[in-house]
């Protein structure tokens, strides 16, 4: 700080408990909420201190709801996630930066365009493509005129059919199809020293070698960083699991949370196990974060640059 | 930059093998259902199958001339203005309070984070208690003045709810990158300016203001983009596109024709419309506010 400024501090630290309880009012609420009846919700409206149900809300969670499986699906679909996102990025940012090849400015236009129109956008003609993920050579089959040919020849066109709607491949493929770990990997490879490949080169190592013994090390915490960042995106998906899971055993926890809520307005949803449940599922992420925040602000700040 | 041709690797087959599984999922889940929906948009599609017919423009002739579709655009640009300028103000203002190092600004760097945590879809659970007309923050005042306050009923209620669900979810992200910004700016120019007779305040509209443009530029872009499809999950959470239609976002409409309607040709040309529409803000952003950004420091 340059100078004594009080007045500007105190300015400064009343908006910071605004924000701060415009934040954590809803997460006590949540907290409270789910420690009580639903009786006492009915009868009292909001709870502004704990009660005593909160186990009791929390083992209906886990007993009359499908949430546990759920979770299991969530874990599976954001860590997979994040670990395809990882490994993909990391190989495409190195060939970008590291390789000698003409199509390179093309190809990652091409990969940085993907931020621009997220997969909430185009949801309905991604749910087509997934329901036959093999529809585009069928198509590229038929415009080239060797469908004809083959249907001459053999009787039949060639209609190849692989849906991976329902699955957790399904679920997880269409998230990793996304530019920014690329992007990220990219921006910290563009800051290492010209010299590192050329001392690399010198003692011998080839382009994999380089790869696995020197650009891997290296890149350790941006790995944790995209880890951690690309994990949350996952866990809270929505619209994606939602249309391409078709059966509540294969539905992230986020989607069975929602589904929780009745459709019609007029009687008082079971509040306090819906605020459990929201707990519940967000228990993982909100973990993650207090255990690995260093690494989530920086992949923020990254992603940025 | 980029390195010198000796710092470089030649090699034929191996970066087009590494590249190839990140450029194949992106093929496939990104610029195919891009391209589909713009082929389907000139077709008429069979739900799920079946033939389709080639109906030259008669499918934009339909949505274009829907009072709904103009309806439904309209609320999402609302949206958009007021929920982005909003989620970019706020945590733009808490990052400059927290710059100030004073004792509250550490817990209020860890605590901003938080939200990232919790999904959308659990925001708009959350929040649909908090706003709940019988049960919830507002209920004492409803029953003083009664019909004060309901989301079910009143569209504007329902809008503001989604807003401040909206910003709520939005603060994490925008407040780090713009806490960076200002963190980034040499301690030297606070100090000329001190010197130069630029009291605090004043330091915070003449150097602060100015040298963060280029994250506020940054965190605006983005939420343009965030903000069409983070709607989604509030709204099919809290609002479900009611009441009447007054919520009823475009990204909301599209999966609600698409997939409860099974207007799988009305779906795609909506589709088609909302990606030119962000397409053409994120070009008018970059043209109309990008070149004022100075990115000297």
């Amino acid at each position: 700080m340059v100078e004594n400024a009080r007045s500007l501090n105190i300015v400064a630290g009343l908006i910071l408990i605004v924000g701060m309880v415009y934040i954590l009012g809803p997460l006590y609420l949540t907290l409270t909420t789910a420690t009580q009846s639903y009786e006492f919700v009915l009868r009292g409206g909001l709870a502004w201190y704990p009660g005593d149900q909160f186990f009791n809300n929390a083992m209906r969670i886990f007993t009359e709801t499908r949430i546990p499986i759920q979770m299991l699906n969530s874990g599976i679909v954001a860590f997979g996630d994040a670990l395809a996102t990882c490994v993909l990025s990391f190989l495409s940012a190195y060939v970008l930066v590291f390789f000698r090849i003409r199509w390179a400015g093309f190809a990652f236009a091409a990969i940085l365009a993907t931020i621009m129109l997220p997969l909430d956008i185009r949801v309905i003609t991604t749910y087509q493509v997934a329901s036959n993920v093999l529809s585009p050579i069928n198509a590229l089959f038929d415009v080239t005129g060797l469908n004809g040919l083959i249907a001459n020849a053999f009787g039949a066109p060639v209609r190849l059919e692989w849906s991976v709607l329902n699955t957790h491949l399904g679920l997880i493929a269409p998230l990793v199809a996304h530019g920014t770990g690329t992007f990220l990997f990219r921006q910290f490879f563009r800051t290492l020293p010209a010299d590192l490949v050329k001392a690399a080169r010198m003692d011998g190592a080839g382009a994999l070698r380089f790869l696995v013994d020197i650009l891997l090390p290296l890149s350790r915490s941006n790995f944790a960083a995209l880890f951690v960042l690309t994990f949350l995106g996952g866990w809270t998906q929505y619209l994606w699991p939602l249309v391409a899971s078709s059966t509540p055993n294969m539905q992230t926890a986020v989607v069975g949370l929602a589904r929780l809520l009745p459709d019609s307005d007029g009687a008082v949803p079971d509040f306090p196990m819906i605020m459990a449940g929201a707990i519940v599922v967000s228990s993982v992420p909100l973990l993650m974060i207090a255990l690995l925040q260093r690494y989530l602000v920086r992949g923020l700040v990254l992603s940025e640059k | 930059m980029s390195f010198a041709p000796q710092a470089l690797f030649t090699n034929r087959w191996l970066p087009i093998l590494l590249v190839a599984p990140m450029a194949l999922l992106i093929v496939i889940f990104f610029y195919v259902p891009i391209f589909q929906a713009f082929y389907w948009s000139f077709f008429l599609e069979r739900p799920f199958g079946g033939g389709s017919l080639f109906v030259g423009w008669a499918n934009f002739a339909r949505v274009l001339s829907d009072p709904k579709f103009w309806e439904s655009l309209q609320k999402t640009l609302i949206f958009m203005v007021v929920g982005s300028s909003l989620a970019v103000l706020i945590p733009l203002i808490l990052a400059v309070a927290a710059d100030r190092q004073i004792r509250l600004s550490y817990p209020a760097r860890n605590v901003l984070v938080w939200p990232k945590a919790v999904a959308g879809a659990s925001i708009g659970v959350v929040f649909a208690f908090i706003f709940n007309p019988f049960v919830g923050i507002l209920a004492p005042l409803n029953q003083m003045f009664p019909g004060l306050w309901n989301p079910g009923i009143d569209g504007g209620d329902a809008f503001v709810m989604l807003i401040a669900a909206h910003v709520w979810g939005g603060i994490p992200f925008n407040f780090v990158i713009l806490l960076a910004g200002l963190q980034s700016i040499p301690r030297t120019l606070h100090q000329a300016g001190a010197m130069d007779g630029a009291g605090p305040w004043r330091r915070i509209f003449d150097v602060q203001l100015p040298l963060v443009m280029p994250q506020v530029f940054l965190t605006l872009v983005l939420e343009f983009t965030e903000s069409v499809t983070s709607a989604f999950a509030l709204v099919d959470t809290m609002t479900q596109g009611g009441p009447g239609g007054a919520t009823s976002l475009l990204v909301y409409k599209i999966y609600v024709d698409g997939f409860n309607g099974y207007d799988l040709s009305g779906a795609a040309t909506q589709t088609a419309a909302l990606m030119v529409f962000v397409i053409i803000l994120t070009a008018g952003q970059f043209v109309f506010l990008g070149r004022r950004i100075n990115y000297e420091r």
